[in-house]
């Protein structure tokens, strides 16, 4: 019985070596929370699995300039204990927060959770809203790609074979933001999500909407913002009227993306009514702004 | 492959195919049985067992993950003359036991949490339980026992 | 009552140590020297014709030891209570999906799969039928036994047909002022025990006999099973119930099906075998509890008075029998509620299909019409005006009243005082007025509404007209003078060992500590019917009680004889033995004295129920010796924009007579709303064309520790005279009406009845059920990991 091969390197470099040996079925493994469970199905999966879970680059968690860098190996706890996390991009903290429960927190990983690629993976549309980069790394070189292109279709993206997808990156947003994530699922904890909403937001000193970016997750197979339910926003003095026009607009593009399924039925009103309330939170929150200089 | 660890703070090796999860590894190989298996992909907790004294599914783990490693199971939490510590006393106190087979999990989670966070809520404590299934009590008596673990443990700072 | 020493006292679990430590041995923990793995191969069509097993190419296969079929066994291994439709490995037809074909014993895991992969089997597909009332149409593929299969059988698919009758409820009906008629219906629930199922066998060394090691819940009845199956003389077989983590009601035929294949394959390669149960493999082919679809008609007059129900309830049995025929009748005895009424008419079918087998689950038949006609019961208050409570306190059983079954009830009725003792808890006036007052208008979009909902219920005692009612428990005092205790009666999480070792101390005026409970054995215990029907603490308390007496009259003897006095004049102080005057003696000496004189120190005490008549054909009579009667309150919280549904507070009031062992009470009651809870919100057994859809935990969704509020329990301690120091039950009453408090509540919060169980997001969003189509692969996946 042929079994895999497991290699544990100690930085990106050594990992890239591993999996790029020609003739070799390599497969990365981060959290395994994922890989795990797909091996157990299929043993012969792959020839060689590459550990990088515990290479230190690839769980820093840093602020470089106006940006703030993500190992794509930092865990989903190691994600929502981060300070610098919580202060610039809540929306992504608690999305952390609710995926399944503290043990898949403390192994799962946020590189584990977008290669992995599920149309009900937590952390997309809060990634997605922040506009996040995606760094990766191959054999031939290096490249990024927002979040929401590198997501071909569920379990697909665009890392190349051989690639690593080493961190995330996005730019902090401006002061005054406020972020949410919202998540749906049959109970509070270990739950598969139904639909989830991130939203993100900026008034003005007019109290006019200057910036929103709305992003979801089970709810298409493709994960984009929301641009025209945003643009319907820009400008505007947030009202429950308004909310409830973006988040038709926002479920029109979804049916739009879908088609009518089994499921819209439940979907189009679940996912208005989460718009909604996303919306209001971000727009109606007080004391919850990212401060000047954070 | 071969695989070193720490195990409830003692060296260990095993002899194992990569693909074995950590959770057969201490059962079959080491004949550590008080960690049990409820599902198979992580969705119920009774396998839970502390990885660098962190929470986690060791039917997720894969056994050479851990090497160089430590790992802490529900053999390795004893009191002062081995028998219950005094998290473990408190769940025969409050009632938290009845079949017993969520139980290692769930005072694995209750010792995580109590690590990172000496003062929880009752909320607190549900979430840090979130993940451990269990069928019988209705949770209440597990929190019950961790909170006034927790409160024990303060109290006991407190005067040294 | 006089103040007692240990019952009612705060007590430790006997085995919590053990368990705490991790140190507990349950069945995939025994590993035995030279022991075998095992599987059944397992039918992935629903309903087919065995034409052909062919085991040649599988015995060839290295590693491989045995591999069986039916022809292995007795009468084809055909076995069953209280019908015999079971067999321990399918004989000529295969009725559920995951139904047992073959099985094989083998070195290790690769070669017991390859040796299940070379069984060549030929199935040739039947029509199955899925829903019990197609299963009931004279067209319908039969499923039930084939009258030239068994000619004492039933045949078609009716499997049972009960009846409740007083007076006249169509004329009665007509004549009420005020009528409502609906319809409810309910899934099938698995019962997700933590642990799954699993038994070793071990042989004899002469090969004539078998120790077989089951987390079973009715040792005896296995035993029984295996003796009649393999052919052994009932001495040679013994089986040992090992710590079992939870059953619920379901560790019971599909662990004699394992234990007689386990048996039967250790006996031919004359090593130890043992099978365990992946979560997948249980899910697929465990018995669940049954699903069931009730019509409901009720009428009353304006003042208030709840005068007469016509209900019919049909239940879908799957493809066997299993105890479907004890849990419908049940089912008929409860569907009308604990309520008098001037004329009740139920009807109960249960029918066989080709899903999933339904079976023994905790209540038994009753949280499934509870459901029913609670909401019931809730729509007619309000169509009255009525509020909830007050309109449940207007018609439910008191002392002395006559049931719908023609029985009088004796003291021993306390539901008003659950009703009145909830009211108050909940604070439910108060909270009830305020969410009307707050909720006045029509829900805004997406707003979050509160409800308060209420149920009552009745659950008669132990196995009432199912069967025989008794159980025997032993003492003996050891030669360390440790005292073993055995009852045929198990415990698998519901504490009845902690139960019968307080009410033994209690008797005896011993310490708890001095008790040893060994592991349930066939061999040291003696039969007391199943573990079943919270029948624990009543039957295996009583006959505990009653040979502790015994014990008692034996020491207190030997202690008056070494003191010089007369029985009668021996006095208790602690431990102590004391005379006339104030002479002591201790326990040990007693002891040493009785054996010196030769005294027995070894007794049985057999405790019988009170006899219970009922005419099936009547359908009138005493279902039970008496009831266990209880109301519950939900407080709920529905985001009326997504469906979904949070129980925020919980409040029990039960009826339990004399609480024993309270920290164990409390658990079983905080457990069994838990699982009310699943039932009502969350759980689905999903069967597609007979296919289960939900084959793991992130399918099948039970609450988690985020999902179950902090609740309240109240006992209302009124003593019952028949039972152990006063004592009734708690294990199942304490599931029944938790799911229909919680459908109350959400229909005060949005308006919308739920009809259907579960009240899942889909359910509460659009008052209907959003079903993907379902297929064949879980199950496949499941059975043969492709």
């Amino acid at each position: 019985m042929v079994e895999f091969q497991y290699v544990r390197p100690n930085n990106v470099d050594g990992a890239l070596a591993w999996l790029n040996e020609p003739g070799v079925k390599s497969r990365p493994l981060a959290g395994s929370t994922d890989m795990a469970i797909l091996l157990r199905a299929d043993p012969h999966l792959c020839d060689r699995v590459v550990d990088i879970s515990l290479i230190p680059e690839l769980h820093r968690i840093e602020r470089r300039d106006d940006q703030v860098i993500i190992g794509a190996a930092a865990t989903f706890s190691e994600v929502l204990e981060n300070p610098l996390v919580q202060q610039t991009a809540p929306l992504l903290a608690q999305a952390c927060r609710q995926v399944g429960a503290v043990q898949i927190r403390n192994m799962g990983t946020l590189g584990g959770n977008v290669c992995n690629a599920a149309a009900c993976a937590d952390s997309l549309p809060a990634l997605v809203c922040l506009d996040a980069l995606a760094h990766v790394r191959a054999a031939d070189g290096e490249r990024d790609w927002s979040v929401s292109e590198l997501i071909l279709s569920p379990n697909h993206t665009l890392v190349p074979p051989g690639g690593l997808l080493v961190s995330f990156r996005y730019r902090i947003p401006l002061p005054g933001s406020r972020s949410v994530f919202l998540k749906l699922g049959r109970r509070n904890a270990l739950a598969i999500s139904r639909l989830t909403v991130a939203a993100l937001g900026r008034l003005d000193e007019q109290g006019r909407v200057a910036e929103v970016r709305i992003a979801a997750g089970a709810a298409s197979p493709r994960f984009n913002r929301f641009k025209a339910a945003e643009d319907s926003l820009i400008g505007r003095l947030p009202t429950a009227e308004l909310y409830q026009d973006a988040a038709h607009r926002v479920a029109e593009e979804m049916i739009h993306i879908t088609g009518r399924r089994w499921s819209t039925e439940f979907k189009e009103p679940a996912l208005e009514a989460l718009v909604c309330r996303a919306l209001a939170l971000v727009f109606e929150t007080p004391g919850s702004e990212l401060q000047e200089g954070a | 492959m071969k695989i070193d660890f720490t195990l409830n703070g003692a060296s260990v090796s095993v002899e194992a195919p990569a693909s074995t999860s950590l959770l057969n590894v201490l059962r079959d190989n080491l004949g550590l049985t008080g960690t049990k298996q409820g599902c198979g992909i992580g969705e119920c907790g009774a396998c839970s067992v502390l990885l660098d004294g962190r929470l986690v599914n060791s039917c997720l783990v894969l056994a050479p993950q851990v090497g160089g490693r430590e790992v802490v199971t529900i053999e390795g939490v004893r009191g002062l003359e081995g028998g219950a510590n005094d998290l473990q006393q408190a769940f025969i106190d409050c009632g938290a036991v009845q079949c017993g087979y969520c139980t290692p999990g769930m005072v694995l989670a209750g010792e995580a949490l109590l690590a990172s966070n000496p003062q929880p809520s009752r909320q607190q404590i549900r979430e840090a339980i979130a993940g451990n299934l269990c069928r019988c009590t209705g949770y209440q008596q597990i929190v019950d026992a961790i909170e006034a673990t927790a409160r024990r443990r303060r109290a006991k700072v407190g005067h040294d | 009552m006089t103040e007692t020493r240990y019952v009612g006292k705060p007590a430790s679990r006997v085995d919590a140590l053990e368990k705490v430590l991790g140190t507990a041995k349950y069945i995939d923990d025994y590993r035995l020297p030279g022991m075998l793995v095992a599987r059944a191969l397992r039918s992935t069509l629903p309903h087919a014709c065995i034409i052909r097993i062919d085991i040649t190419r599988a015995l060839k296969v290295p590693g491989v030891h045995a591999v069986i079929t039916s022809e292995d066994f007795i009468d084809h291994g055909r076995f069953g209570y209280p019908v015999q439709d079971m067999f321990m490995l399918a004989y000529q037809r295969v009725r559920y999906a995951g139904d047992a074909i073959a099985a094989v014993a083998a070195e290790d895991e690769e070669s017991l799969q390859a040796g299940l992969d070379a069984i060549q089997v030929e199935l040739e597909p039947l029509p199955g039928v899925f829903d019990p009332q197609a299963a009931l149409q004279p067209d319908a593929p039969i499923v039930g036994e084939r009258p030239w299969d068994a000619p004492d059988l039933p045949h078609g698919n009716l499997l049972n047909h009960y009846r409740v009758r007083k007076g006249e409820a169509d004329e009665a009906l007509a004549a009420c002022e005020v009528t409502l008629s609906g319809e409810y219906a309910t899934l099938h629930q698995e019962h997700a025990y933590l642990e799954t199922e699993g038994a070793l066998a071990v042989p004899s060394s002469d090969g004539k006999g078998v120790t077989v090691y089951a987390n079973c819940q009715s040792p005896f009845l296995n035993r029984g099973n295996i003796v009649q199956t393999l052919g052994l003389a009932p001495e040679s077989v013994r089986v040992i119930q090992p710590v079992v983590g939870g059953a619920f009601g379901g560790k019971d035929d599909l662990l004699y099906q394992t234990s007689g294949q386990v048996a039967k394959l250790a006996l031919l390669a004359g090593r130890p075998v043992k099978m365990t149960f992946s979560r997948e493999e249980s899910l697929i082919a465990s018995y669940k509890r049954d699903a069931v679809r009730m019509k409901i008609e009720l009428g009353a007059n304006h003042d208030g008075s709840l005068l007469a129900s016509r209900i019919h309830v049909l239940v879908d049995s799957g493809g066997y029998a299993s105890i479907t025929p004890f849990t419908a009748w049940r089912s008929s005895i409860h569907a009308m509620g604990p309520y008098r009424y001037a004329a009740c008419q139920v009807d109960t079918d249960a029918a066989y299909t080709n899903n999933g087998y339904s079976g023994a689950c905790r209540g038994f038949g009753n949280p499934e019409v509870c459901v029913g006609i609670e909401q019931a019961i809730d729509e007619l208050a309000e169509r009255l005006g009525m509020d909830p409570i007050e309109f449940r306190l207007r018609n439910c059983l008191r002392p002395g009243d006559a049931t719908p079954h023609g029985q009088v009830l004796g003291d021993d009725v306390a539901l008003a005082e659950c009703l009145e003792k909830v009211r108050q808890i909940s604070d439910w006036d108060h909270r009830r007025s305020a969410i009307a007052k707050a909720q006045g208008g029509p829900s805004r979009p997406g707003e979050i509404r509160r409800g308060l909902g209420v149920a009552a219920m009745f659950h008669g005692l132990s196995l009432g007209a199912e069967g025989a009612d008794f159980a025997v428990s032993t003492l003996a005092v050891d030669p360390d003078n440790s005292i073993t205790l055995t009852s045929g009666l198990t415990d698998y999480g519901n504490g009845s060992r902690t139960v019968f070792t307080l009410i033994a101390a209690e008797t005896l005026g011993l310490q708890p500590e001095r008790f040893v409970m060994p592991r349930p054995d066939t061999e040291t215990s003696i039969e007391s019917g199943p573990t079943v029907a919270s029948r624990a603490t009543i039957l295996g308390g009583n006959a505990t009680r009653l040979v502790a007496m015994k014990l008692d009259s034996i020491l207190v003897g030997s202690a008056a004889d070494l003191l010089g006095c007369s029985p009668a004049q021996v006095a208790r102080h602690a431990e102590q033995y004391v005379g006339p005057h104030e002479e002591a003696a201790t326990f040990e000496e007693v002891v040493q004295h009785a054996r010196r004189k030769g005294l027995e120190l070894s007794v049985q005490g057999r405790w019988e129920a009170p006899e219970i008549a009922w005419s099936f054909e009547k359908g009138s009579g005493e279902p039970y010796f008496a009831y266990h009667f209880g109301a519950q309150v939900a407080e709920v919280q529905v985001d009326t924009g997504t469906g979904k549904v949070d129980v925020t507070g919980f409040w029990a009031a039960h009826d339990t007579g004399t609480v024993i062992f309270p920290q164990g009470v409390l658990g079983q009651l905080f457990g069994g709303i838990a699982q009310g809870l699943g039932y009502a919100l969350m759980e689905r057994v999903d069967y597609d064309h007979g296919f289960i859809q939900n084959t793991n935990f992130d399918e099948y969704l039970i609450p988690t520790a985020l999902d179950v509020p902090d609740m309240v329990g109240a006992f209302v301690e009124k003593p019952f005279a028949p039972g152990p120091f006063g004592a009734k039950n708690i294990g199942e009453p304490s599931m029944v009406p938790a799911a229909p408090a919680i459908l109350n509540a959400i229909y005060q919060a949005t308006g919308r009845r739920i009809r259907q169980l579960p009240a899942n997001l889909e359910q509460v969003l659009l008052a209907h059920d959003l079903r993907k189509e379902g297929d064949d692969r879980a199950c496949k996946l499941g059975l043969h990991g492709k």
